[in-house]
C-alpha cells in the first residue's frame, strides 16, 4: 500500500523564491539553463573483482554500480534467454533522510525504471547467453549502490548500469560433463542498443532537465524518458504528485532524445578511451 | 606431514614471499581520501590492498524514533555492509549474519573512543560499506570509520586504527589478505587506540599456540600503529593541506 | 600579547604536559592534556583549549540562530536550527501571554518554510531548545539570499569585534545576518554586491584556519588594507546582532575558564 507523506526536505519559502525568479529569468540557482544538464563522469572498471562496474558522478548524485555474471535457472516462460536481475539500494550514507533497511517504494520504484529501460530496449541479446536451453543459462545480476545524492537518481543509476554493462567482460562457461565449468575466458557482452534516461521535472510552468535535490524537492511531477541508439522510447515514467500539460510531455520526449543522444556519445567516448 | 604441505599451495615460500610478493612484516598499500561523500557530517574512502571501502558519519543527529534515545549520552548506531558486486561470488543485499555481527564488533570497536556524554538524547551514525573486498575488509572499515568521525568532529578521546594479524603455513604474519584469510591457519584482526595503548577489538578465526598469540599480537599492534599514521596524515592533509606548521595571523 | 602556543591537532593529539587548565574540546589523561577534535590547539596562561575546524551545531543558551519553521502543534512551531536538536518556538512568545489556539491562527504569523532569526533562551541535557523572537533585529526573514557554512567558521566570518563581516557589509553593501548555527542570509541591494558577498563569504568558510585571511579577503573586496579595522564608523545598533553573537562565544569562554569544564 503508498500513502501520501510529508516532505521530507522543507525547503526555506526564501530560497523557493529565489529558484522562482530565478527559473522565470531562465537560469537555475546553481547558473544552468533550465535544459542545461550537470557534466556526467563516468570511471569504468573500478570494481576488479567484478565482470563489470562504472562509478557515475552526476554533481554530487555519485552512484557505483557492479556486474556479477553466474549461471542458473532461466526465468519462467523465459526458457531460451538468459536472465537479468538488476537491483538497487539507496545506502544510508546518501542522505541525512535514507534510512538502512529494506528497499522503500522510492527504491523499488528507481530499480525498477531503469532496469525497464535495459530491458524494453534489449540492450542485452539474451538469446545469446543460454547454455542448456530450459535449464541452465547465464544470469547476470547488476547491483547499483548509491553512496550520495543529490537528485536525478533515475539518470545516474540508469547510466551507472549501462556503462556497467557495457564495459564487462564476461566469463565464457562451458558445460562439461554435466556440470557448467569457467573456461577462463573472457568475451564482451552481446550489446545490441544503448539506452539512455533522460529526467525533468516540472516547476510551477517550467520544465527544467537534470534536477538537483533542492530542485525536486520543490516540484510538481517528474518524468524519466529512456530512448535507444535509433531515438525509439522504450521506457517512461511520471512520478511525484502533480501533473503535466500534454504540450510539456511531448517536448520532453523530443529534449529526451536529443539529450539522450548527447550522453550516449559522451558514454561510447569515456568506454573507448578507458579500455 | 610434509607430503600434504607440499599438496597445499604454499602461502609463504623460503625466500619469505607471500602470493602477493610481500614479506611476513609487510602491510599492503594504504590509502586514505577524508570528506568524498558530500551530505555526510563526515566521511572517508579507503584502499586498504584491494580493498574498497567507504565510511560516513552522521552525527550527532536526532533519533528516531524518540523512545530510543538516551537520557545521558549518545546512541551510537554501525552498519557494515558489503555491497552485492563486493565479493568473488555475488552477495544478496540483505544483510547475513556475519554482517550482523561485524556490526556489532565494529560499535564496539568505535565506542571506547567516542566521549558519548557530551551528545545525550542524540544519535550519532556511523555507515560501512563495502565496495570490494579482499580480506581485512572489517578492519579496514573500523580505520575509516574512526576517521569520518573525527571529520565529523565528534569529540574522542583516541583514534581508532585496527590490522589483522594471523597464521599462514607456520609463520605469523602482519595483514592477512583474502587468499591468505581462505588458506592459512589463523586470521586475528585487532582495533587499537594508538595514543591510549588499549585493544577495542579482538577476535580470533583458527588455531594458535600461546607463545604464536603473544606474536600475532604484538605484530597486529604494530600494524595498528602504521596504519594510525597514514590516518593522521590523511587527515592532515585535508584539513591543513600542505601545512603543517602554523602561522600567525596579523 | 600574552604567551599562547598554537598548533594543528587531530584527536589524540598530546597537546601540553604539566599542570595546564583544560578549557574546551580537550581532556585530561594523565598528566597531559589531549586534543578531542581536529582543530587549532592553544595553550595560554587561562589553559588549553583546541579551536574546532568540523562539527555539527550543538546548540547554546544565548545563541542567535537562523532557524526554518518545519511545523507547529497547538501551542509552539518547530523550528530546525541545523542541529541535532529540533528548537520550539512556544506561542506564548508571538502572541503574548493570553494566546489561545481556538482564536489566534498560528499558520498566519509564521508558516512552514517560513526563516527566523531567534535566541535561544533554553536548553540543558534534558530538553530541546527554546526560542524566542522578542528582542530587536530578530524575527521572521523576508528576503535575502540563504547559505549555509560550518558552524566551525563563524567566529572567524564575525571577526574580532565584527570586523570582518562589517569589511565585507561595507564593501559589498549588503546587510549579513549570522546565526551561531552557521546558517547566514545576505542581503543586498544589487545582485553583483550580494554575489561578492557570497564570495567572500566562501572564502574565510574555506580559509578560516589559515594566516593572512583578512588580506585575502580585502583584495577579493577591492578594499584597501588599513592596518587597524577597529575604526568603524557604522552604527552600533546595525551590529547589535553580531555584538551580540561575539558577546555570547566570549562569555562561553570566560564561564569555561572559571568552571576549568570542558565543553
Amino acid at each position: 500500500m503508498s500513502s501520501s507523506k510529508r516532505s521530507t526536505i522543507i525547503v526555506e519559502h526564501l530560497r523557493k523564491q529565489q529558484m522562482w525568479d530565478s527559473i522565470s529569468k531562465g537560469k537555475r540557482l546553481d547558473g544552468r539553463d533550465l535544459d542545461e544538464r550537470r557534466p556526467v563522469e563516468i570511471e569504468f572498471d573500478i570494481i576488479k573483482k567484478a565482470n563489470g562496474s562504472a562509478k557515475v558522478k552526476l554533481g554530487n548524485t555519485e552512484v557505483v554500480a557492479g556486474v556479477k555474471v553466474e549461471t542458473g535457472e532461466p526465468f519462467e516462460g523465459l526458457e531460451n534467454k538468459g536472465a537479468l536481475i538488476l537491483s538497487a539500494e539507496v545506502l544510508p550514507t546518501a542522505s541525512p533522510y535514507s534510512e538502512p533497511g529494506p528497499p522503500d517504494e522510492e527504491t523499488v520504484e528507481l530499480a525498477r525504471v531503469v532496469d525497464r529501460g535495459v530491458r524494453e530496449s534489449q540492450m542485452i541479446d539474451l538469446d545469446k547467453l543460454v547454455l542448456i536451453p530450459g535449464k541452465t543459462v547465464y544470469t547476470i545480476f547488476v547491483d547499483c549502490s548509491i553512496i550520495n545524492t543529490d537528485g536525478n537518481l533515475f539518470d545516474a543509476t540508469s547510466y551507472a548500469v549501462v556503462s556497467a554493462l557495457i564495459s564487462s567482460k564476461l566469463p565464457i562457461f562451458e558445460i562439461q560433463d554435466g556440470k557448467v565449468v569457467d573456461t577462463g575466458n573472457r568475451r564482451d557482452p552481446p550489446i545490441t542498443t544503448i539506452p539512455i534516461s533522460i529526467t525533468a521535472v516540472r516547476i510551477g510552468d517550467a520544465v527544467i532537465l537534470d534536477p538537483t535535490s533542492e530542485e525536486e524537492a520543490c516540484m510538481d511531477a517528474r518524468i524519466t524518458i529512456t530512448t535507444n541508439s535509433d531515438g525509439h522510447f522504450t521506457a517512461m515514467q511520471k512520478g511525484s504528485t502533480g501533473a503535466f500539460t500534454i504540450e510539456q510531455l511531448k517536448k520532453a520526449a523530443e529534449t529526451a532524445r536529443i539529450k539522450g543522444e548527447e550522453v550516449r556519445t559522451k558514454l561510447k567516448e569515456l568506454s573507448n578511451s578507458g579500455q | 606431514m610434509n607430503q600434504a604441505q607440499n599438496q597445499i599451495k604454499k602461502l609463504i615460500d623460503e625466500n619469505g614471499k607471500r602470493n602477493d610478493g610481500r614479506t611476513a612484516d609487510e602491510l599492503r598499500e594504504v590509502k586514505i581520501t577524508v570528506g568524498v561523500v558530500k551530505n555526510a557530517d563526515g566521511s572517508a574512502f579507503i584502499e586498504f590492498g584491494k580493498n574498497k571501502i567507504v565510511a560516513a558519519v552522521y552525527g550527532p543527529r536526532e533519533v528516531h524514533p524518540k523512545h530510543m534515545a538516551l537520557p545521558d549520552r549518545c546512541v551510537l548506531r554501525c552498519r557494515y555492509h558489503m555491497s552485492p558486486f563486493s565479493t568473488d561470488t555475488r552477495k544478496n543485499p540483505a544483510p547475513s549474519r556475519r554482517e550482523v555481527e561485524i556490526s556489532k564488533v565494529m560499535r564496539e570497536s568505535l565506542e571506547p573512543a567516542l566521549i558519548l556524554e557530551d551528545y545525550p538524547r542524540a544519535a550519532i551514525d556511523v555507515f560501512v560499506e563495502i565496495l570490494q573486498a579482499d580480506g581485512g575488509s572489517r578492519c579496514a572499515g573500523i580505520t575509516a570509520a574512526s576517521i569520518a568521525l573525527a571529520d565529523a568532529g565528534i569529540n574522542m578521546r583516541d583514534v581508532v586504527s585496527a590490522c589483522a594479524a594471523g597464521k599462514i603455513d607456520n609463520t605469523i604474519v602482519l595483514d592477512i589478505d583474502d587468499t591468505e584469510d581462505k588458506e592459512g591457519v589463523a586470521d586475528m584482526p585487532v582495533a587499537y587506540m594508538p595514543h591510549l595503548e588499549q585493544v577495542t577489538l579482538l577476535q580470533l578465526d583458527g588455531i594458535l599456540t600461546p607463545e604464536q598469540f603473544n606474536e600475532c599480537l604484538d605484530k597486529a599492534i604494530v600494524g595498528c600503529n602504521i596504519v594510525y599514521e597514514i590516518q593522521r596524515q590523511a587527515l592532515m592533509q585535508k584539513y591543513f593541506g600542505n601545512e603543517t606548521e602554523l602561522r600567525e595571523e596579523q | 600579547m600574552q604567551e599562547v602556543k598554537r598548533r594543528y591537532v587531530v584527536p589524540g593529539d598530546k597537546i601540553v604536559e604539566g599542570n595546564f587548565r583544560p578549557l574546551m574540546n580537550v581532556i585530561k589523561v594523565g598528566n597531559s592534556i589531549i586534543a578531542t577534535r581536529i582543530g587549532i590547539a592553544e595553550s595560554g596562561r587561562e589553559g588549553v583549549k583546541v579551536i574546532p575546524l568540523s562539527g555539527v551545531y550543538i546548540p547554546r543558551v544565548n545563541d542567535i540562530v537562523i532557524g526554518k519553521i518545519t511545523d507547529h502543534s497547538s501551542l509552539s512551531w518547530e523550528v530546525d536550527v541545523n542541529s541535532c536538536f529540533s528548537a520550539h518556538l512556544p506561542a506564548q512568545d508571538v502572541f503574548g501571554r493570553d494566546f489561545s489556539p481556538a482564536r489566534d491562527d498560528m499558520g498566519r504569523q509564521l508558516a512552514t518554510g517560513d526563516l527566523i532569526a531567534a535566541r535561544i533562551i533554553a536548553f540543558d541535557r534534558t530538553r530541546d531548545p527554546m526560542l524566542t523572537i522578542q528582542d530587536k533585529d530578530l524575527g521572521k526573514i523576508p528576503r535575502g539570499e540563504l547559505l549555509k557554512i560550518s558552524p566551525t567558521r563563524v567566529p572567524r566570518l564575525i571577526g574580532k569585534r565584527g570586523s570582518m563581516i562589517q569589511t565585507i557589509e561595507q564593501a559589498t553593501q549588503t546587510r549579513i545576518l549570522i546565526g551561531q548555527n552557521g546558517i547566514v542570509v545576505v542581503m543586498g541591494r544589487n545582485l553583483d554586491g550580494t554575489k561578492l558577498a557570497i564570495r567572500a563569504i566562501r572564502m574565510v568558510e574555506e580559509e578560516a584556519h589559515t594566516a593572512n585571511l583578512t588580506q585575502r579577503v580585502k583584495v577579493l573586496l577591492n578594499v584597501p588594507d588599513t592596518s587597524q579595522i577597529e575604526n568603524t564608523s557604522v552604527a552600533q545598533t546595525q551590529n547589535s546582532q553580531k555584538g551580540e553573537d561575539i558577546h555570547s562565544t566570549i562569555e562561553e569562554v570566560e564561564e569555561e575558564i572559571e568552571e576549568g569544564e570542558r565543553t
